[in-house]
């Protein structure tokens, strides 16, 4: 039932958006791009690395040398992102040294000689013939014997024409070749190496030493290594997701349920940086696909732009009937009617909450951030994420929690050297989002430092260090009393000082840390909804296929297949042939006698009349080759005329 | 009783396999003696005969002993024996443990009874065999509750037992109605099996050894119906539903625009769900001609849309045919292409990275979770074209676990948004259903036309071939004879003809169906039906043409031969040769 009315919705959805989604959506691009940007500038350093690693190895080509060349590059275990690693690498390594690059991989590499083949093609990129067989006998020509196909004479012939300093080859999964090959192709590359100035890379998902112990020691000393650590995609996710979602420059922002289910699905399920960016993209799609008020996210719309759908849209939205209620409550029902009756006059105040909300979600990033760089700079442990942290602060219940909240206490205690570090760390993020008065106290705390004589940093009333613990012993009961130890002048002015910094980050958080849902047009700026993401991304067919046998109501919506006389379960004869049979596959055991599934069908299904019955049949034949199509039967040898099962419902 | 409930519930659910269950009964059938002993030393000696030759026949005669009047029912006997022993201490066998041997004893008494019963009715078989113990054993655990149960006298146990030994022949299959439940109607062992189980439950349940009981019902050689009747079946046929299912393709023929949109993003589209997506792709396809040679228009270039549209359910498609299917839409006919698979690609993906066509060139894959799509290199082949950004890709997939075909990498090349597009429409491109039905049944003779088919072609063949198909046709009939004979034991002798027939439904196992190669063509050359081997293989081959034969290596690398009959039409066909020639 709800999926049909889930397509309804969809109905009404898409038709509205055949409209406007052409117009809408391009306006925030940008964000995807910053994904990609950011996710090559988080591997940029590493690659540079490399890179230098190579025009080092290749700096004085023709001294002789005793080793190969070897990167051993730690990708990690997001194998999906290797591919796009390796091909960036080797742009790089093409645009700043001179020297070939191959990368090579277990698929198209299953034995030595068909490596060399694939290497001596990528490395000439000669464009082999089609007659392949026909090159592996040595023909003789005039220039003497014809090499055969698999001699890196080839590439050595080809170096001749272009003198590259080197050839890198890369072994994108170096885990998933045979040990022996790997050996070998080690062997025969020392062999050639007073001939080709060969460099190797091998891209090893688990870690370095693991690809030590698969190697022989033979083949280790033709080897002259160096680790590269890939930065993980947990962390490039985490820079991703800084310099998109809670990003102050975003206009759109992707909503904490959404975000909290794709970071939950890359910890749990795909470990994958693209899909994440895929994810996002595919966020900010729907967003404006779907729904017609987003056309107000465009910087600087004109009224005369918009047609008059758009206001109606707008006093549709839920957060716009909040507004009213509020102006109601406020006794200003004059401005409510005008919002009401005048585009106009809505557009202003669209125009204008825009803005306050924009500024204010933004706020709600940058202190997410503030308070993460806070919790940084003092090392509270456990450290959170600041995805994780931002998350919770879209969710509207960081004000009160308990990480605000130990947080907060950690800056009572805080002593002098501390703040230092930790007003410099603030200074950074000084601007729009967060303007306290950072100067004045970093001058306060400059003097007192000053006048401070002895050589320990200032510490606040509060610190653990003036406390002292009294036991006294009185009738045999020990007592315990705390006393404060007497603070000097210089302390209590600190204490003082670290206490106005506390409030005042105290009343920053608490107007920056608002429920974002609350603002007007919140449904604009804010995309949360879960409904396409999910079925997009990780669809389950193999529920909506038992769904649709077992109870095809809910897709054919037909007032016939409802269950026969009000019982749910009883098997409606109306309902379509393969259905029926698959709800008598589903109770039947793991052996199915097909003549009796047959009779069974026949008593459902057949009006019991003889004449009808090869159509009964014919349906019934459909039915059953529908189900071996799908994969839910096979074949049986056990008894004549049985199938078995394969699948059971649910599983 | 609420005990011996439990207990019954448990035993239901765990049945143990038959061989331990024969195991149990030999076991319990040495103890036999020792109990029986102190009741009617006179049968002992039977008894111990029964022990030797292991049949278990004379225990039928058996189940006398507990009517004897001297003796009491075991259950009033464990009932003495736990209140008020000392009334009856001759009852008392001397190693103590009365109960569960006189259980097991009177089980195996049963079992017997119905191992020779079955064997009378409709001979040995391992199937009948292993429900029949089941059966047994669920006997067996109602004599427990029946001596667990202290409320009944010795009387009511009299009247119980009586029904046994007297009605063995009216028995059918199954545990017979009267024994050990006069007048309980907590009794009734219905077969319904339990509902609403979850999943696992489910599973398991249905998996669980012995667990399936099904019938021995075949299908007639006439029930099924051919191609010609099954298409005038159908032609007549109308969906009642059609008017839903229409509605539902209205439903998501809305989210076209939506489909397209995210193809110019960069995405590729899965479709999955129930029914033939054909349609929807169709009309997909018609849509995208549309708009996008609306876009040419507007764009100013004159050249139509090219969309390749490839039939993944097709049989024997290779990834090559995919991708030079794409190739001749994108690369001009001037350009000669590589042969070879993988350097197709390459050039391929290379001509578009250097040629980058107006739009990207829409590729329309139905049914890529096809079996012929499957194998290795083509998924990984598909997604690097996927992942082209030249190229995007709509798919359709069938199967309900087609996700697992690719690992992370693949999907990430893919780049699939997933849409459910139940359609309930039948997939009559994708499959034949007669055809499959037949090879799910094991039927695939029926391709040739069945017995009249074969005999038509035999007619057309010469003397030598019709005598070589005869030879094969009594070959393997005498085997499958020999392996039921096998089966049935020395009782072969004595069943009728039906039972016979009945033996001979089991089928043989796989790996020694049909007849081995050199021992038809020994056969042959003795018969003077040919000479030499080559003129052998001549003469099988036109029977692998017409289909009526078919050949497989088995385990031990031998080639066997035979014809894809089930037993009675083979004995039909056998009929029918005898009288041709």
């Amino acid at each position: 039932m709800n999926l049909r009315r889930r397509k309804n919705e969809r109905q009404s959805v898409s038709e509205r958006a055949n409209t406007t989604h052409t117009r809408n959506y391009p306006s925030d691009f940008r964000s995807t791009a910053t994904c990609g940007r950011s996710k090559k500038s988080a591997s940029d350093a590493v690659q540079q690395k490399i890179v230098d690693f190579i025009s080092t190895a290749t700096s004085s080509p023709d001294e002789p040398k005793f080793a190969i060349p070897a990167g051993l590059i730690v990708a990690g275990p997001s194998i999906a992102s290797h591919g796009p690693f390796f091909q960036r690498l080797g742009q790089n390594i093409k645009d700043e040294t001179n020297s070939a690059y191959v990368v090579l991989t277990s698929g198209e590499s299953p034995n030595l000689k068909t490596l060399l083949k694939n290497l001596i093609k990528k490395v000439t990129s000669h464009v082999e013939d089609d007659d392949d067989d026909d090159l592996d006998r040595p023909a003789s020509s005039r220039h003497g014997p014809k090499l055969l196909n698999y001699d890196l004479g080839h590439v050595q012939e080809w170096r001749k024409k272009n003198r590259v300093a080197s050839i890198v080859i890369a072994f994108q999964d170096s885990e998933a070749f045979d040990a022996g090959l790997l050996a070998d192709i080690v062997d025969l590359f020392n062999s050639w190496l007073d001939r080709l100035p060969f460099v190797l890379l091998f891209g090893i998902a688990t870690s370095a030493e693991s690809f030590e112990d698969r190697l022989a020691g033979r083949s280790l000393r033709y080897l002259e290594g160096e680790k590269f650590d890939v930065t993980q995609s947990d962390d490039i996710i985490e820079k991703i997701f800084s310099a998109t979602v809670a990003s102050t420059a975003s206009r759109l922002h992707v909503g904490p349920n959404l975000c909290r289910r794709m970071l939950d699905r890359q910890k749990d399920h795909v470990q994958n940086v693209q899909d994440f960016c895929d994810g996002l993209k595919y966020a900010y799609m729907s967003h404006f696909y779907a729904s017609y008020p987003t056309i107000f996210l465009r910087n600087g719309l004109a009224f005369e732009d918009l047609p008059a759908e758009a206001f109606e849209a707008a006093r549709n939205l839920p957060s716009f009937r909040r507004l009213v209620e509020d102006k109601l409550e406020d006794g200003r029902p004059g401005n409510v009617r005008q919002l009401l009756e005048s585009d106009q006059h809505l557009f202003q105040q669209i125009t204008k909450s825009m803005e306050t909300g924009q500024h204010a979600l933004s706020t709600l990033s940058h202190a997410a951030q503030v308070l993460f760089s806070i919790r940084a700079s003092l090392q509270i442990s456990p450290s959170i994420r600041l995805s994780s942290m931002w998350t919770r602060a879209a969710a509207g219940d960081m004000v009160g929690s308990p990480i605000l909240r130990e947080t907060m206490l950690s800056i009572k205690k805080i002593s002098s050297d501390k703040f230092v570090d930790l007003l410099a760390a603030l200074s950074s993020l000084h601007g729009d989002f967060f303007n306290m008065d950072l100067d004045t106290l970093q001058q306060e705390l400059n003097s007192l430092i000053e006048k401070n004589d002895t050589s320990a940093p200032l510490r606040t009333q509060h610190d653990v260090r003036n406390d002292s613990l009294r036991t006294t012993v009185v009738a045999q009961k020990v007592l315990l009393s705390k006393h404060k130890a007497a603070l000097s002048e210089q302390d209590r002015a600190y204490s003082d000082l670290v206490g106005r910094f506390h409030d005042q980050l105290e009343e920053y958080f608490e107007s920056a840390f608002i429920d974002p849902q609350s603002i007007f047009l919140s449904e604009v700026l804010i995309y949360d909804l879960k409904s396409p993401h999910t079925e997009v991304f990780q669809p389950k067919p193999r529920f909506a296929i038992e769904r649709a046998l077992a109870t095809p109501h809910d897709y054919l919506g037909c007032d016939c297949c409802s269950g026969v006389d009000g019982n749910e379960a009883a098997l409606a004869a109306t309902q379509p042939a393969t259905a029926i049979v698959y709800q008598m596959y589903v109770e039947s055991g793991a052996l199915i006698n097909v003549s009796d599934l047959w009779s069974a069908f026949n008593a459902i299904a057949g009006d019991g009349e003889e004449d009808n019955e090869p159509k009964t049949m014919a349906l019934f034949q459909r039915a059953l080759a529908e189900l071996k199509y799908i994969g839910l039967v096979k074949p049986s040898r056990k008894k004549t005329d049985h199938v078995s099962k394969i699948m059971w419902k649910g599983l | 009783m609420v005990g011996t409930k439990r207990r019954r519930d448990d035993d239901d659910s765990e049945r143990e396999t038959p061989r331990k269950l024969r195991a149990r009964i030999a076991e319990f059938a040495t103890e036999e003696p020792d109990t029986s002993d102190a009741q009617t030393p006179s049968r002992r000696g039977r008894i111990q005969h029964l022990q030797e030759n292991g049949t278990p026949r004379s225990i039928l005669k058996k189940t006398g002993l507990f009517n004897a009047p001297n003796s009491a029912t075991p259950k009033s006997t464990r009932k003495l024996v736990f209140e008020t022993p000392s009334k009856t201490p001759q009852d008392e066998p001397p190693n103590g443990t009365p109960t569960i041997v006189r259980n097991a004893d009177r089980s195996a008494r049963r079992k017997s009874n119905r191992r020779i019963l079955e064997r009378t009715l409709n001979g040995a078989g391992s199937d009948d065999e292993a429900l029949g113990e089941e059966d047994i054993l669920a006997e067996h655990i109602l004599d427990e509750e029946d001596d667990d149960d202290a409320v009944a006298g010795a009387e009511e146990a009299e009247e119980k037992e009586a029904p046994v030994p007297d009605t063995p022949s009216k028995r059918g299959r199954g545990r017979p109605k009267g024994s050990g439940k006069v007048g309980r109607p907590r009794k009734e062992r219905s077969p319904t099996p339990p509902t609403e189980l979850p999943p696992h439950e489910e599973y398991f349940y249905q998996n669980r050894p012995g667990g399936t009981k099904t019938s021995n019902n075949t299908l007639s050689a006439q029930t099924l119906l051919n191609h010609d009747e099954y298409f005038q079946a159908m032609q007549s046929y109308q969906d009642r539903h059609q008017p839903e299912m229409d509605f539902l393709l209205e439903l998501h023929s809305r989210a076209y625009d939506q489909w397209i949109f995210e193809l110019e993003e960069g995405f590729n589209v899965c479709l999955y769900g129930y029914g033939s997506k054909r349609i929807i792709t169709e009309k997909f396809t018609q849509r995208l001609y549309t708009h996008l040679s609306e876009q040419a228009q507007t764009t100013g270039t004159k050249k139509a849309p090219k969309i390749v549209v490839i039939n993944g359910y097709s049989a024997g498609i290779s990834v090559k045919d995919v991708l030079t299917t794409i190739a001749s839409t994108c690369i001009p006919a001037g350009i000669k292409t590589p042969n070879q698979l993988a350097s197709l690609l390459d050039f391929l993906l290379d001509y578009l990275t250097n040629n980058p066509p107006a739009h990207p060139v829409p590729v329309i894959l139905n049914s890529i979770d096809s079996p012929y799509l499957r194998k290795t290199p083509t998924p990984s082949m598909l997604a690097r074209l996927a992942a082209h950004p030249a190229i995007s890709l709509v798919c359709t997939a069938d199967a309900p676990n087609f996700p697992l075909l690719w690992d992370v990498g693949l999907k990430t090349q893919y780049k699939f948004l997933f849409h459910d597009a139940t359609t309930y429409a039948p997939y009559d491109a994708e499959i034949d259903a007669v055809e499959s039905v037949n090879e799910l049944l094991g039927r695939s003779g029926r391709r040739v036309g069945g017995r009249d088919g074969v005999g038509f072609v035999l007619r057309s063949l010469p003397e030598n071939a019709r005598l070589l198909f005869r030879m094969l046709v009594m070959e393997q009939l005498a085997l499958s004879l020999m392996e039921g004979g096998d089966l049935a034991g020395d009782d072969d002798m004595q069943l009728p003809l039906k039972a016979k027939k009945l033996t001979l439904k089991h089928d043989v196992p796989e790996s020694s169906q049909g007849v081995e190669y050199r021992v038809l063509y020994h056969k042959a050359v003795e018969a003077f039906v040919c000479s030499s081997e080559a003129a052998f293989r001549t003469l099988l081959k036109e029977f692998h043409d017409h289909q009526m034969i078919e050949s497989r290596k088995d385990g031990m690398g031998t080639e066997r031969l035979w014809v894809p009959f089930r037993q009675d039409e083979l004995e039909g066909l056998a009929e029918d040769l005898a009288g041709d020639l």
